[in-house]
């Protein structure tokens, strides 16, 4: 699919998960990742991993 | 608690928390200075310990202050370092296609809390955040185990908004390929 002004590419839906576990995302982006989320099954389950990272660095150390 | 039973406690804690603190502190001597500082504020305020929580997790929250004043401490050095790392970030060109898709699938990493449950897990997740480069790991050391605010980083260490996330998205996608590498793809997270 051709990339544009809502359709995005993986390596921009990644910079924007990021992004997103440090400040909450501009309209705009927020709809591009959620609309990129749904038709992507790899982002998604990059999705998932970045929670599951976030929750292992929360427990290290006891 | 009783600071003979203390102090034995954390004898043997003692190499945990300078894990600990070498892994966000990346300087062995800041690191011994912050374990001293925090054995002896366990043991001053040995009275005070309830005991209904777990002895580690006490000493644990006292040494992420300790490390936090180092970090304040040290500072200007860390800044200085924080700067010429983050202008010399690295190219994640490696992972994708000039298109912007993944070159590589991500696995699928199964049940998280069977996950969690193995400490052989956080074995690795160690050895991962310490092969981040060092400031890049202080990074993202202060945002996902001392639970900084970005802006607070950006405060402490004197770098932009923009070096500090794209710091925070480069340390998430590598410690993301070597996790997947070095756990998921592997015998042990199968």
């Amino acid at each position: 699919m051709k990339h544009g002004w809502l359709v995005i590419a993986c390596r921009h839906a990644h910079e924007l998960l990021s992004q997103r576990m440090d400040q909450p995302l501009h309209t705009g982006d927020r709809l591009r990742l959620w609309l990129h989320l749904r038709i992507c099954a790899a982002c998604a389950k990059i999705e998932r991993q970045m929670d599951f990272m976030r929750r292992a660095m929360r427990r290290l150390g006891g | 608690m009783q600071a003979d039973v203390l102090s034995r406690s954390l004898e043997a804690l003692r190499p945990l928390l300078l894990k600990m603190a070498r892994l966000q502190l990346r300087n062995d001597g800041w690191a011994e200075d912050a374990v001293s500082e925090t054995m002896l504020a366990a043991l001053e305020s040995a009275a005070s310990f309830a005991g209904n929580s777990q002895v580690k997790t006490w000493v644990i929250g006292i040494l992420k202050h300790k490390i936090v004043d180092q970090l304040r401490r040290g500072g200007r050095e860390v800044s200085v370092e924080a700067q010429m790392e983050a202008a010399g970030v690295d190219s994640l060109d490696e992972l994708y296609e000039p298109g912007g898709h993944r070159l590589a699938a991500p696995l699928d990493w199964g049940d998280p809390e069977a996950t969690l449950s193995r400490s052989q897990f956080f074995d690795v997740l160690q050895s991962c955040i310490e092969n981040l480069p060092a400031n890049m790991g202080r990074v993202f050391m202060m945002r996902e185990w001392l639970e900084y605010e970005t802006d607070q980083i950006c405060k402490e260490l004197g770098i932009t908004p923009t070096n500090c996330f794209v710091m925070l998205h480069r340390a998430r996608l590598r410690l993301r390929e070597c996790l997947e590498m070095n756990w998921f793809a592997t015998e042990r997270g199968a």
